[in-house]
């Protein structure tokens, strides 16, 4: 066996949890019943590698049906490492009617006039999302199958979702995908985050939203010690208020799963205690970085809880409501898409 | 430099000499149990206590101090690099009881053998158990101190060979740290009685379990004692201060804070200034400089908070987020970061003293009563 299949199959191995292994090997279906009864008996890591080497000489299963094992792991496990999200933009008056064949086709053929050495991959799956894995080579050597980029993209739509992509390879998929899908430009969304689905829910609106004239009364009773009726009822409405305006601003039920944001602000410094700062011509250059294990939680919770004023500020709500987690903020726009205009005070 | 050659340069440190007499006289102690640990608070404040001078304020931080000046370490360069960018960790040392600057060499042996003896009661994991596989050196950090009461600061590192080393392989440090005292309060240093010697902050990087070894050996040697030195938010919005400050001598690169804020889940707020900008803020809340040429320029804790309100001010503006209500867990700058959990890096030796004066000041009031 050659030695980058054996260093694939390595790879692959170390990658896919021992507990997963087995309905991994079973959607992928290249081993008889034999082997995979003998591969479930197997414990150790190092042993099934061994064992799948072996059936890989036995079944003459090439690097074709290796990579097609990759991406039967990735579409079930997509989140490791970090996606971005492009959005493709100016549709031709075609662009609503690519299908599956004619994308798979004009993609793979438009690469590679680009890139002579690549290896492509398309598979469709359930939820219309098309997956596209790409192994990037060069003139002077043959295709990286260690270092896949991955492509998701919602045919119909202008989403596209990448991760494991260099900025040389950049320009090449965004001409491949502009020419297959019938757009014009390959934009940056401005959106990455380390969970798929939160982006694709976000970028799509497909998290639950709450709309000020549809959300119940949000005061859950909640069985607490003696306290003072008064006080309780003094408190009760602004916080109902501001959970309220927390939901609009957010969304409610689970939130999608993103892990920061980042403000780059370039706005002037106004403060009316501070005269000298606040006549400067220049603007206050500053980067603001909010992260979490789950950002829209925590920024709900701010509000909720008071230590962010409400109503909400278009700042932190623009992340939900544009779909993006990385904005240049300035004092007068209008700018590049991504830019912001501040418009407090 | 090395323990074997320290005395010429002790005469010329006549402070040092005056705390560690090289003939002394053993000094009786009046009581095996009593001990001899003794704290800032304890001395400075006694006398409070008792409601006989109220007008003691040293137990709380300065709310004022020098602008930071560059260029006045006097420490070779070889030492330096021992001491800056390596991040460590802080901790309070009480006064050492009869330590003395001259023994360093056979304090050298007792450490190494304490250590060796310690790893071989199977405290920790060590297969070999061959004795002298850590090699421990004191030496003396001559020239970094501000003023006359400050001892001379103690370099200590440990050598060691990797477990499966080959022979001839050499021994690698594997454990460094330092006590310091740079600026101590002078009423406090000289209210000491003549054995102890005050070496507040204690800096060390390297395995937690030969930190804890090295305590063990001081406190069983000089009968003093160790504890955590967390920095806390006055003093990180001090640092913050300071360094700016040096933005038109030396760039600080960008003014970093960290921030955590105690929603579920926790969310950290890293708020990065432009050093141009942040200076610019920092010279706007700056009050005029009423101190005449050529006296010493000082920082007022007042300009420190205005210039700490500003920036949240700024914050709060676009996001109206209050800062306030979370905890500032870092501060960095191309000079050094400083954590909350205890944690200091100096990354431009230049300025290193003036952080060093604000942690010898932290670590003398963290002492116990």
């Amino acid at each position: 066996m050659d030695e980058s299949k054996k260093r694939l199959v390595q790879r692959l191995m170390r990658k896919i949890p021992t507990k997963m292994l087995k309905t991994t090997l079973e959607k992928w279906g290249r081993l008889t019943g034999e082997q995979q009864r003998a591969m479930d008996s197997i414990q150790s890591k190092w042993a099934l590698t061994e064992n799948l080497l072996a059936i890989c000489e036995e079944n003459e299963l090439a690097v074709k049906h290796l990579t097609e094992l990759e991406m039967i792991y990735m579409i079930d496990n997509p989140d490791q490492g970090m996606w971005y999200a492009f959005q493709l933009t100016d549709p031709g008056d075609d662009a609503q009617s690519v299908d599956l064949t004619q994308f798979k086709e004009q993609f793979k053929s438009h690469l590679r006039e680009l890139v002579r050495e690549v290896s492509i991959k398309i598979k469709k799956h359930t939820d219309e999302a098309v997956w596209i894995r790409i192994a990037w080579g060069d003139a002077s050597s043959h295709p990286d199958h260690l270092k896949p980029t991955y492509v998701v993209h919602y045919l119909q739509t202008p989403y596209v979702f990448v991760t494991r992509l260099t900025s040389k390879q950049k320009p090449m998929l965004s001409q491949a995908m502009v020419l297959s899908t019938r757009y014009q430009y390959f934009k940056d969304a401005n959106l990455s985050g380390r969970n798929l689905t939160a982006i694709r829910d976000l970028l799509m609106r497909k998290y639950q939203q709450v709309f000020p004239t549809k959300y119940p009364s949000p005061l859950t009773e909640r069985k607490q010690t003696v306290t003072n009726p008064h006080v309780e009822r003094e408190q009760a409405k602004p916080a109902a208020n501001r959970l309220q305006m927390a939901c609009e601003a957010f969304g409610g039920g689970t939130l999608p799963q993103l892990q920061s944001a980042v403000y780059k602000l370039e706005t002037k410094f106004r403060d009316h205690t501070n005269t000298l700062m606040t006549e400067r011509e220049e603007p206050f250059r500053c980067v603001v970085k909010f992260s979490s294990t789950n950002l829209l939680e925590s920024l709900k919770n701010c509000a909720s809880s008071g230590i962010a004023s409400t109503p909400v500020t278009p700042l932190l709500s623009s992340i939900p409501l544009k779909g993006k987690n990385y904005f240049v903020i300035t004092d007068n726009g209008p700018g590049p898409s991504s830019q912001m205009r501040q418009t407090q005070n | 430099m090395s323990a074997a050659d320290e005395t010429p340069d002790m005469e010329r440190h006549q402070n040092s000499v005056m705390r560690t007499p090289l003939n002394s006289v053993a000094v009786q102690r009046r009581s095996k149990n009593k001990s001899y640990r003794l704290s800032y608070r304890n001395r400075i404040g006694a006398a409070s206590r008792l409601g006989l001078t109220p007008g003691l304020t040293a137990r709380r931080l300065n709310t004022s101090r020098k602008a930071p000046k560059s260029n006045k370490i006097t420490v070779t360069t070889e030492q330096l690099t021992l001491l800056v960018k390596t991040e460590w960790k802080l901790s309070y040392v009480t006064p050492l009881y009869r330590f003395r600057h001259t023994q360093l060499k056979i304090y050298s042996r007792q450490l190494s053998a304490f250590i060796a003896a310690e790893k071989q009661q199977g405290l920790a994991v060590d297969v070999e158990g061959t004795q002298n596989t850590f090699r421990v050196s004191f030496s003396l950090v001559l020239g970094m101190t501000e003023s006359v009461d400050d001892a001379v600061t103690v370099h200590i590192q440990i050598h060691s060979k990797p477990l499966f080393a080959k022979q001839d392989e050499p021994q690698k440090p594997v454990w460094s740290g330092w006590l310091t005292c740079i600026n101590g309060n002078p009423e406090y240093l000289r209210s000491l009685p003549k054995d102890f010697i005050c070496l507040p902050l204690f800096c060390s990087s390297g395995a937690g379990g030969l930190t804890s070894l090295v305590k063990s050996w001081f406190q069983q040697s000089f009968d003093c004692c160790f504890g955590p030195l967390e920095i806390s938010h006055t003093s990180l919005q001090w640092l913050m201060a300071l360094w700016t400050n040096c933005q038109s001598e030396s760039s600080i690169r960008q003014l970093k804070m960290i921030w955590t804020l105690p929603v579920e889940p926790q969310l950290q707020v890293t708020y990065t200034v432009d050093a141009e900008d942040a200076w610019e803020l920092w010279s706007s809340v700056r009050k005029k400089n009423t101190a005449g040429e050529g006296e010493e320029n000082s920082i007022d804790i007042e300009e420190v908070m205005s210039f700490m309100q500003g920036l949240k001010a700024h914050f709060f503006r676009h996001f109206r987020l209050d800062l306030s209500a979370g905890s500032l867990n870092e501060v960095s700058t191309a000079l050094g970061s400083a954590k909350h959990s205890g944690m200091i890096k100096f990354s431009n030796s230049k300025y290193m003293i003036t952080t060093l004066m604000l942690l010898t000041e932290c670590a003398l009031l963290k002492m116990p009563i």
